[in-house]
């Protein structure tokens, strides 16, 4: 029986917890596959700008210099527009939803047709669960509020805002916190309260608005080079599948366990006032969302598929939530 | 006892043939690239380096190194314009028959630039424009006037906001708020030792930081002088108050501030009736050769830095450190002697990716404050770009330095202001609370 | 032979310098696209994810085709403790083996680039962000064309090295 020693870098730094360490994170996935395998397959982790920078993994596992890379499909929507999909969607699922679609909708299988001509496969491996709509210095009360609004928020979510008026700006993660403590944008968005409260805005901002429209969940994507993948036997192909199945489940798991305590600390003891966005704010943001996803599908014929069988099962789901965990979460207390 | 591997024998020769290159005269950046391919090749055959390219683009777009070209800027429009040209001179006036006034001029300035900037090399090579050339005609001694631009130069890594900083919160999960915060007492802190520094030299040894001499004082009146003050020194410090203060007043965030005040040095020439098409396009040009020399050696950094990853390097690391006998604080003080020798032959970066993973988990479940200890690792690694031969700060300072200026009298200047930062690193180990205070304090 | 080579070097070293002191330029278009987007936002609310792109566009371009020009209007750094102690020729023959050096590794890096370019070519990446820019493998196409510069400005150092090596009087060139 052969051994594989193979290399996973990651889009986030070192130490990073859910996206580098910690329960369900790569590096437990790569801890967890050497001792399903018993030592027969070994990856070595490296962390952002270990090996390569943050958001090179792509090319770097399409060259084969490295099997595997840990990020978020979006940060390819550059090179494959498509890819967003496999990530979140403005106004799209929650963790439940999003999983039904990749794993028993035709999602998983979608996203192997992107990828495939590529030299690529990918497996989702992690989910933060629904983040915050992010760190406001002032209230937001209606529409009229966001004109103007100088706002850190990347990518589709940033031209939706950018839509109503919002200002948006790229700063790199490490500036959020003093761009914002100064005023030199109003509001930022980064993840939920526990990442968020490790970078400390609430000492920056004191609105903290929810819900996570434009992130309603958040897959973390295991890239494979599908020559590698090849080479595997189907046993480790097996152990591969199904560490990654259990660090979705675990990392999702830890992550709302976290966010419901670090919500709890910075709401009774940081003065951080949590309210929902008004009901206008939502409806435009979904106007535009509607818009812009629209004109995504319109310009490239594989986001064309890919959107429509995101949003008829979408559709489908909905329904079906709508009746079971929405009144559940209306139940009393 | 298990044999070193192959690949951990290649790590050392690399670093051993990096520094025979480096002491034989060839130039940084190609000790750097020659030695990475050479031994990286060897050690795991041609596939890991197609990951160069993807290193080299990643440093060239790194958002957070904009401050570099747009500081180097603003120094080379001063120097062009001839606006720096009396700065430092009219300082030394000012300060009197006080000795060592226009060192102490330049770690004022250290000060503020690092308040502004959080980016090595850009208040260094800023410095070294402005300052070195007029320091050194006004009979400083060559070494204590590199030492003091070098050692201010660096202080901007530890005075927040700083990238360093930045990318320890990350590593180690504090939040930059805090270290920022728990940086700003120790940071005031060193600049104090090294202000107390230059006053001693002046008395101890006042011919290598001259007063200007009194007879030459006197021939500026009390008025001329003043109005000397306004006209030269009130231009560049305008700049300066211009960076800090648009990431005070919220205007940009530190990164981009960096563009004020290279859009204030052409605004300054233009009404000083300085900016011709001649001493714009020498500026622009100057600008470009200096942040290119920047860039070539951080470039060049990463076949080796890439090499010293595939071969196993941190390993290296790992092992000397399962070596260490028992006891916290001989296990931090491990890892501040490993930072320390790192130093002399990788960039900081490398360094706190290299060794800080290895060793975080076995302090985090000793409940050591992370936070101080962050602020250790800061103190340790601002220490890493003075040390020769490979500290990035005196590539940076020869780099502008007038050719008159040898290596030797940076590495000479340097020595003291190591030995006064590790004094910072010591008085920060045994009084946690110099880091500890403020962020309790502000509730960060 | 020895006359050629100087010849060729000449022509490297001029195109160096001609393409150098024409992407100097990038500089200050930094200059003003930051203090454009800085002011811009604070002043008037307004800004483009285009431009906040071009800031680290026009550093990047600006980063690699500096490189050779730099060299070429002797920017390097050196440790010259030994160096500086050393007779012409012995400078000549350190000069002789750096410069062959870079020679080479500038030409491994362009070779190792091309590859990364036509990835990127291949499938017409663009910004992950909307309203980005374009075309990013133009971009990464300046890291060929830049170590390929590097490389001929290292060929022109190494003819002048090599030069002084044979004949330790420098000849009246660039
Ligand atoms: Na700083
Ligand atoms: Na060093």
């Amino acid at each position: 029986q052969s051994t594989f020693n193979w290399k996973m870098t990651n889009a986030y730094g070192p130490g990073s917890p859910f996206y580098v360490e910690g329960p369900g994170s790569p590096t437990d996935f790569c801890a967890k596959v050497a001792a399903m395998s018993d030592g027969r397959l070994n990856i070595q982790h490296f962390a952002a700008g270990e090996l390569i920078p943050a958001l090179e993994g792509f090319d770097a596992v399409r060259s084969g210099a490295i099997e595997m890379n840990a990020a978020n499909a979006y940060f390819w929507a550059g090179r494959i527009p498509a890819a967003q999909y496999f990530t979140t969607v403005p106004f799209g699922m929650n963790f439940a939803g999003m999983n039904a679609w990749l794993y028993h909708g035709g999602g998983m299988a979608l996203w192997d047709e992107l990828y495939a001509p590529l030299g690529l496969k990918a497996l989702p491996m992690g989910n933060t669960g629904v983040q915050m709509t992010g760190w406001f210095r002032e209230p937001i009360t209606g529409v009229a509020d966001l004109d103007g609004l100088k706002m850190r928020i990347p990518g589709l979510a940033g031209k939706v805002y950018a839509a109503l008026g919002v200002d948006v700006t790229l700063l790199p993660g490490g500036e959020i916190f003093p761009a914002l403590e100064r005023g030199v944008i109003d509001a930022a968005e980064f993840v939920g309260p526990y990442q968020d409260r490790r970078l400390g805005l609430h000492n920056a901002a004191k609105y903290y608005y929810t819900t996570g429209w434009h992130e309603p969940s958040n897959t973390t994507e295991l890239l494979i080079g599908s020559a590698a993948w090849d080479s595997l036997p189907a046993d480790l192909k097996a152990i591969v599948e199904t560490a990654a199945m259990a660090c979705n489940v675990e990392s999702y798991t830890w992550s709302e366990a976290n966010n419901a305590a670090a919500l709890k600390d910075l709401v009774d003891n940081e003065g951080v006032i949590a309210d929902v966005l008004p009901d206008d704010v939502i409806a435009e943001l979904k106007a535009v969302t509607d818009r812009v996803l629209e004109e995504g599908a319109a310009a490239d014929p594989a986001t064309r598929k890919v959107h429509d069988a995101f949003m008829a099962f979408k559709a489908e789901y909905k329904g079906w939530a709508d009746i079971s965990e929405k009144p559940l979460f209306s139940l009393p207390g | 006892m298990t044999p070193v591997p192959f690949t951990e024998i290649l790590a050392l020769c690399m670093i051993g043939a990096f520094f025979l290159m480096l002491l034989g005269g060839i130039p940084v950046a190609i000790c750097l690239g020659a030695t990475g391919l050479i031994f990286g090749y060897f050690g795991f055959g041609p596939m890991l380096f197609s990951l160069l390219p993807s290193r080299i683009y990643g440093v060239v777009t790194n958002y957070t190194l904009l401050a570099l070209p747009l500081f180097i800027f603003m120094g080379i429009m001063l120097e062009k314009s001839r606006i720096a040209e009396d700065l430092i001179e009219v300082i030394g006036l000012a300060m009197g028959g006080i000795r060592g006034g226009m060192a102490l001029a330049i770690i004022l300035v250290g000060v503020l630039m690092g308040a502004a900037s959080g980016v090595v090399g850009a208040t260094v090579v800023t410095m070294g424009l402005i300052a070195l050339g007029p320091v050194i005609n006004r009979g400083y001694d060559a070494g204590v006037a590199c030492g003091v631009i070098c050692a201010s130069g660096t202080l901007g890594q530890i005075i927040p906001p700083s990238l360093v900083l930045i990318l320890l919160a990350d590593i180690m999960g504090e939040s930059v708020g805090t270290l920022f915060a728990a940086a700003l007492i120790p940071g005031l802190m060193l600049s104090l030792l090294f202000v107390g520094y230059i006053l001693a030299l002046g008395i101890l040894k006042p011919h290598l930081v001259p007063a200007i001499p009194a007879q030459e004082r006197a021939l500026t009146s009390g008025k001329q002088l003043a109005v000397k003050l306004v006209k030269v020194v009130l231009p560049p410090i305008a700049l300066i108050v211009l960076v800090l203060g648009s990431i005070i007043g919220g205007v940009a965030a530190p990164t981009e501030a960096a563009s004020m005040g290279a859009l204030g040095s052409l605004v300054l020439a233009l009404l000083a009736g300085r900016l011709d098409l001649s001493i714009l396009t020498a500026a622009v040009r100057g600008a470009f050769i200096t942040s290119a020399m920047v860039f070539l050696i951080l470039i060049f950094a990463q076949p080796f830095g890439l090499a010293f990853r595939g071969l196993g390097g941190e390993r290296l690391v790992q092992d000397a450190f399962s070596l260490v006998p028992g006891g916290l604080n001989g296990q931090i003080l491990f890892l501040m002697v490993v930072l320390f020798v790192l130093g002399f032959f990788l960039e900081w970066i490398e360094i706190s990716y290299i060794a800080l993973p290895l060793f975080l988990p076995i302090f985090q479940s000793a409940g050591v404050d992370m936070a101080w200890l962050a602020i250790l690792v800061g103190l340790n690694l601002q220490t890493s770009f003075l040390t020769p031969p490979f500290g990035w700060a005196l590539f940076f300072l020869k780099g502008v330095a007038p050719p008159s200026i040898r290596t030797i009298d940076i590495y000479r200047g340097v020595l003291p202001f190591i030995a006064i930062q590790l004094l910072g690193v010591v008085l920060v180990f045994f009084y946690p609370s110099l880091a500890l205070w403020l962020p309790e304090a502000i509730g960060w | 032979m020895l006359r050629f080579l100087n010849t060729a070097a000449h022509g490297a070293s001029t195109l160096v310098r001609i393409i150098g002191q024409l992407s100097a330029w990038l500089g200050l278009a930094l200059v003003m696209v930051v203090s454009f987007n800085v002011l811009g936002r604070y002043l008037a609310g307004i800004g483009s994810v285009a431009l906040q792109e071009t800031e680290w566009h026009l550093m990047a371009a600006g980063a690699l085709l500096g490189m050779s020009y730099g060299l070429n209007q002797g920017g390097e750094v050196r440790v010259d403790i030994f160096y500086e102690k050393m007779s012409v020729r012995v400078q000549a023959f350190v000069d002789v083996v750096s410069t062959l050096l870079l020679l080479v590794v500038a030409l491994v890096i362009a070779w190792l680039s091309i590859d990364y370019v036509q990835n990127s070519y291949s499938i017409n990446e663009g910004s992950p962000d909307p309203g980005g820019l374009g075309y990013r493998y133009l971009l990464k196409a300046v890291l060929p064309v830049a170590f390929i510069l590097l490389g001929l400005q290292a060929f022109a150092m190494f003819a002048h090295a090599l030069t002084n090596l044979i004949r330790p009087v420098s000849p009246p060139s660039s």
